[in-house]
């Protein structure tokens, strides 16, 4: 049930942790700032692209258990409050607080424009849990504060660590005859009470272990060195690249009005012209599975970047 | 205290900007709170661990931090099937409790965080991480005027902060997905939410009833030896 990353065989996941973050970071930005429903379909789609390309489909269909209803909700809300638009589909009796149900087409489209950005943001952030490694991208951040991100990654390590001191504990308590699976609600809460309080007790104990062996070793002493170093490549200058012309081009449909769509008080139309500036978004964004596409097909291309 | 006079003017100047764009002629009527909302939440991150970083702090205490910090959000795993009943906003309470107000905060943001790492990281991530830390900012402020544990004030306080987490992630949901962003959305908006606070604020409620006294008393031992006082040896 726990998402973990897992290396896989594809440029995506041979990147600098900062072009990945910053490529993440742009299509966030990007289903931020867009409200026309064509642009958040599009960002949608190369998102798609990007998690079948990189392997995480499988992965992603588990989060779209959560990220349905998360759609449903928004659109029944905007269906159900809004009252701006004009073109009413149903109007039906008075109910407490809401008012007269009075659903519009507008507020519907405009659940459903939501319900896309919310989809696409909660995509975008599958696919940073599954092709981002916590310990690589926090160490982006150690040389603003290294207190901070030591304690980030001395906390991500601990997870599973604790997992299995806790699976110990309760080993331990049953052989000892307690019984923390049968027996009634109340007595199974009196059994698992022993069990937190010497786990609390025996993680803290570790924490000044460590403390205490990192004070030997001269932890804060001095500079801090670099145990290893992230390598800047050709791909991530090509895709960093690509990113910023994506955030150009999308800011400047954004400022020129292509991104925005006014959903009230009447659904406008669009034409086709308003969409010169996307093209180039999209084909920017999609850069990456592109180049994994020839990174697969050509291996002198693995050689050269 | 420079700190806290710069936090309280990003607040009040947030909050200016929203009521400036719930009137209907104010230029700011257009921005994109979406996106505005979003770095709001994250400056304020942002300027505790600052001020974190600022101040020396002891590995013996950093190591602790992380280890509260992923025990609560450990604690989240076993409970994600009943939403928002979960041990861990009462974990970083006591935390604060304990240790003040900033130990509380780095603890509840640092468990937002790793703890989605594990769990999914999504646009909540900073939501969650400012609500978790200010339930431990909160715990921190109560603990300064009490020698012991006072569990009945705790116990208030945890069900108040299941409140204010629930009713602080609503305004993400409500910025970034509901428009036009009306009074009314926004009631409906928390009416939606309500029973899952509830949830979340009585399940505190136990777990500080439960758990409480011996928490604050393990982890008084610890601070008791996290500080040795060389001249009383």
């Amino acid at each position: 049930m726990i998402p973990l990353y897992r290396e896989k065989d594809n440029l995506i996941y041979k990147l600098h942790p900062f072009t990945i973050a910053f490529f993440i970071f742009a299509i966030f930005f990007l289903s931020l700032i867009f409200t026309h429903p064509v642009y958040l379909l599009s960002l949608l789609a190369v998102v798609f692209i990007l998690i079948v390309d990189s392997g995480n489909f499988k992965e992603w269909k588990g989060y779209l258990k959560i990220a349905i209803p998360l759609v449903l909700i928004i659109i029944i809300i905007n269906a159900l409050f809004v009252r701006v638009g004009s073109t009413v589909i149903y109007s039906g009796p008075r109910l407490p607080f809401i008012g007269k149900v009075r659903i519009t087409l507008e507020a519907l489209a405009y659940g459903a424009g939501m319900g896309v950005r919310l989809m696409t943001i909660i995509s975008i952030f599958c696919f940073y849990t599954y092709t981002v490694q916590p310990d690589r991208f926090m160490k982006l951040f150690s040389r603003f504060g290294n207190k901070t991100v030591f304690i980030v990654t001395l906390s991500i390590r601990l997870f599973p660590l604790m997992i299995s001191d806790y699976r110990r504990i309760m080993e331990v308590q049953r052989c000892r005859g307690v019984k923390i699976d049968s027996g009634g609600f109340r007595n199974r809460i009196k059994n698992t009470f022993p069990i937190v309080s010497v786990l609390l007790l025996s993680s803290l104990e570790r924490s000044f272990q460590q403390a205490e062996s990192m004070y030997a070793r001269g932890y804060g002493s001095g500079k801090r060195t670099v145990y290893n170093r992230e390598l800047w490549r050709i791909r991530d200058y090509m895709i960093i690249t690509m990113t910023v012309i994506a955030i150009i081009a999308g800011v400047a449909s954004y400022i020129k009005g292509f991104g925005t769509y006014s959903y009230y008080p009447v659904l406008t139309h669009f034409d086709i012209s308003e969409f010169n500036l996307l093209y180039i978004v999209i084909t920017a964004l999609i850069f990456p599975a592109i180049l994994d596409w020839g990174w697969k097909k050509w291996p002198i291309l693995k050689l050269k970047i | 205290m420079k700190r806290l006079t710069a936090y309280i003017a990003l607040m009040v100047t947030s909050v200016l900007i929203l009521v400036l764009s719930l009137m209907p002629d104010s230029p700011f009527n257009e921005i994109n709170w979406a996106l505005l909302s979003v770095l709001i939440v994250g400056i304020a991150i942002l300027m505790f661990f600052i001020s974190f970083e600022k101040r020396s702090v002891d590995p013996k205490e950093m190591a602790l931090i992380a280890t509260m910090a992923s025990l609560a959000g450990i604690s989240r795993i076993p409970f994600a099937a009943i939403m928002s009943v979960q041990p861990t906003t009462f974990i970083v309470m006591i935390t604060g409790y304990v240790f003040g107000g900033q130990t509380g905060f780095i603890t509840g943001a640092v468990a937002a965080l790793v703890s989605n790492f594990f769990l999914g990281q999504g646009p909540w991530t900073p939501w969650q991480m400012f609500c978790w830390g200010f339930c431990g900012l909160l715990a921190g402020f109560i603990g300064k005027f009490s020698n012991n544990f006072n569990h009945k004030a705790f116990a208030v306080l945890a069900f108040v902060c299941g409140y204010l987490f629930g009713w602080a992630m609503n305004i993400w949901h409500w910025v970034g997905f509901v428009y036009p962003l009306t009074i009314k959305t926004f009631i409906a908006t928390y009416l939606a939410s309500f029973p899952f606070d509830t949830l979340h604020a009585v399940g505190n409620v136990v777990f500080s009833i439960v758990f409480g006294k011996s928490f604050y008393l393990i982890l008084t031992r610890f601070k008791r030896r996290l500080h040795v006082n060389k001249e009383r040896l």
